[in-house]
């Protein structure tokens, strides 16, 4: 489902960032457009089976996040090869693309354009969207007067009304108040029932060990552990006390 | 709700093949007689006169004769000398083929309609067909003058028509040469083969057809399939960029759509009056001259203008979700596109006022808006990612299009620069968009086939370049950001 080999991936982070076309120069002329390398990924390989739910866990700037972005192909590795087979819908950060001009029922469809559904589907799928948000009449007011809990709600509904082949979650299970809470935890496993393969970042070790199979630990852009997730759990809570 | 059909691959090419050829025909018809002949520059025989020939009796023939330079006659020009009089009766001018004597063509000129001292020009009501290098005479008789009440041409006894021909006073040839000129239209290679080129062209077509419909079957992947693949899959989402740009564009402002109504006209009525003094007697119909311009120019620096922005702008999208990147500039120009459809509206409004006749060829502006925006495309693939690198792009920019304007022939007459600097503008993509549509619309008809092909190099060709520098840059756009 998702093959992962020796996958590294590098920044060059300049001390001063070159934006300007004179500043460009300037560097240029100077003869040195000095810039450091940091490798955000080092290394990276592992295999996800279909069907599996895989928490990755490690310290703030550990990689998490840029991992994730290489397996959605945001990000293009500077090496190494990344195989991924079906549809995926990331959830990297919810409501991208949201326009704050347009009314969420506008957001629904410009939202699920940009996660990749098809117009049919939308529609087909508009009445479960709104019901799960629990918006009801607000859906046809302009998102720049939602509170930021109703924001996130629509935003959920929107991206896990689909049942994607591969769900890439990066720390967004606490979205709006308990009850929606508990209901987008309801709606999570649900589709990790329904045979959904999950990727899943969270800082919540508790979240992890109830939710995952299998955990992947990053350290400074390595893989550090890999294995059944009570075990790793274990071994990093250790390893961070 | 709507229920589309699946279309296959296989219907989808027959459907273009039709729409082919449909068009082919049609073109046909609405090109007309400019897809067969270019109009020839004028040959004049002389640059001075220095005296008339004298009245002009019942029995006097005046003959000039020279070399055709043209496939076919249309105009002449003489320079008569009328004394300021209204004259009775008619002059009788004939066209000869100097070889055989036969007459080729003859026109009747009221002599009160001729000018003094001025050249006045002639029409044939059919083009006069000729052969090129054949020596042709022009005669001249006025057949029941009246002493006094007659006209006379000016003459130049120093210089002889170039390329040959002298003149002739009933017979007996003369010093110098009449002072006349002459016009018509070459016949072009394109109209010869245009239903050849057609054929040939649409077989291709239909072969690439095949080749696809093969390959889709067999399961291959190949460019055009790609291509196809990507428009259906994004089509959704183009269209809801489109349409995210075009409400939020307006959505708190009181007049809404109206401004792309209103803001050509209003540009328009300003440079009129600003200009018109200026420009005017070289143009005429300058209200429509000058609104053209503004259209096609306004949707260029919008959709550029809108497209410079368009990666940095989605920033925040581009980091979080996979979406292929070119989407951005070209949801972009595909929204300013709407912006421009809506601004021909005051366009055909004001030729409506002016009294330009509306005419098939109108049929024809299309084609320069597809390569205008193909151009805007390439353009905005260009800036946008230049924007990526150099935020200061945006400034540059704004001075770029403000020098722009004025690099365009928009207020102004292209007679502007001497004949010789005129490939300036030709340098200029804008200049043969802009061409294109005044000829149709002023003119009411078809450009030259040449200037189909500028329209689609000025308008093509920054596209493939744009597309290439956007490909090759795309992934460094991200770590930028
Ligand atoms: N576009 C970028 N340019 C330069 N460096 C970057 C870029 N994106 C991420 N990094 C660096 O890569 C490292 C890993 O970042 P990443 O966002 O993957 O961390 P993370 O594990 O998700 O952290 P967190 O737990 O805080 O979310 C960080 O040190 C960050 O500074
Ligand atoms: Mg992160």
């Amino acid at each position: 489902m998702i093959k992962a080999e020796h996958i590294s991936m590098e920044f060059k982070i300049t001390h001063d960032r070159i934006n300007s076309l004179k500043e460009y120069l300037v560097t240029r002329l100077r003869g040195k457009l000095e810039y450091e390398e940091f490798w955000a990924l080092k290394d990276v390989s592992f295999e996800v089976q279909k069907g599996e739910v895989i928490g990755i866990i490690g310290r703030n700037g550990a990689g998490k996040s840029t991992l994730l972005k290489v397996i959605s192909g945001i990000l293009k590795p500077s090496k190494g090869e990344i195989m991924v087979s079906g549809n995926i819908v990331p959830m990297l950060e919810l409501g991208a693309g949201f326009d704050s001009d347009l009314s969420g029922r506008e957001n629904i469809f410009l939202n699920g354009s940009i996660l990749g559904y098809s117009e049919r589907y939308l529609r087909d799928k508009y009445n479960e969207i709104v019901q799960f948000s629990e918006l009801k009449e607000f859906i046809d007011v302009p998102i720049r007067n939602y509170s930021s809990g109703m924001l996130m709600r629509l935003a959920f509904s929107i991206a896990t009304v689909i049942e994607p082949e591969i769900l890439i979650v990066d720390e967004i299970l606490s979205v709006g108040d308990e009850a929606f809470q508990r209901k987008s935890r309801a709606r999570m496993l649900e589709l990790m029932g329904g045979g959904t393969t999950v990727l899943f970042v969270s800082h919540s070790i508790e979240q992890i060990k109830e939710m995952c199979d299998r955990v992947i630990w990053l350290d400074y852009g390595q893989v550090k552990m890999i294995g059944d997730s009570k075990e790793i759990c274990e071994h990093y809570q250790n390893y961070m006390s | 709700m709507k229920q589309k059909k699946k279309v296959t691959i296989a219907q989808g090419c027959a459907l273009v093949i039709v729409i082919y050829s449909i068009l082919a025909v049609c073109f046909y018809f609405i090109g007309g007689e400019q897809l067969k002949y270019t109009p020839s520059q004028e040959y004049k025989a002389t640059e001075k006169s220095t005296t008339t020939i004298g009245e002009i009796r019942r029995n006097m023939t005046v003959m000039q004769t020279f070399i055709a330079q043209t496939d076919e006659v249309q105009r002449v020009s003489l320079l008569f000398a009328t004394g300021g009089k209204q004259n009775p009766g008619v002059a009788l001018i004939r066209i000869l083929n100097m070889a055989n004597g036969k007459v080729l063509a003859q026109k009747n000129v009221v002599l009160s309609s001729l000018a003094n001292n001025a050249y006045t020009s002639i029409g044939f009501d059919q083009p006069v067909k000729v052969n090129k290098g054949e020596t042709l005479g022009l005669t001249l008789n006025v057949p029941n003058s009246e002493e006094g009440k007659t006209i006379s041409v000016w003459f130049d006894a120093g210089n002889t028509f170039q390329g040959g021909g002298a003149w002739f006073l009933n017979g007996v040839k003369q010093q110098g040469t009449l002072c006349i000129i002459y016009s018509g239209r070459d016949k072009i290679l394109f109209g010869d083969y245009y239903w050849d080129l057609v054929i040939g062209l649409g077989i291709l077509l239909a072969i690439y057809c095949i080749n696809l419909v093969v390959k889709q079957k067999k399961g291959k992947r190949s460019f055009g399939l790609n291509l196809i693949a990507t428009f259906l899959k994004y089509r959704f989402l183009l269209h809801q960029l489109v349409s995210r740009d075009f409400k939020t564009k307006y959505k708190r402002s009181v007049l809404g759509v109206f401004w792309s109504f209103l803001n050509p006209l209003l540009s328009m009525t300003v440079q009129y009056v600003v200009f018109s003094t200026l420009f005017k007697s070289n143009i005429s119909n300058f209200a429509v001259y000058l609104l053209t311009g503004i259209v096609f120019f306004n949707f260029f620096s919008e959709a550029t203008g809108m497209g410079l922005g368009s990666i940095v702008g989605n920033a925040s999208l581009i980091t979080k979700v996979y979406i292929p990147k070119y989407i951005f500039p070209v949801s972009r120009v595909l929204s300013s596109v709407i912006n421009l459809l809506i601004s021909i509206i005051p366009l055909i409004i004001v030729m409506m006022i002016t009294r330009t006749p509306i005419t098939p060829a109108l049929l024809l502006l299309p084609f320069s808006i597809v390569c205008i925006i193909a151009f805007c495309i390439g353009m905005s693939f260009l800036l946008s990612s230049a924007m990526v690198f150099f935020r200061d792009m945006q400034f540059l920019w704004n001075v770029v299009s403000m020098l722009w304007v004025y690099a365009t022939p928009i207020f102004y007459p292209e007679s502007i620069l001497p004949q010789k600097y005129i490939f300036i503008f030709k340098l200029n993509p804008l200049y043969h968009f802009i061409r294109f549509a005044r000829t149709i619309i002023l003119n009411g008809v078809s450009p030259e086939p040449k200037a189909y092909l500028f329209c689609l190099i000025a308008g093509f060709l920054p596209l493939v370049i744009g597309a290439i520098v956007f490909k090759r840059t795309q992934n460094k756009f991200i770590l930028n950001l």
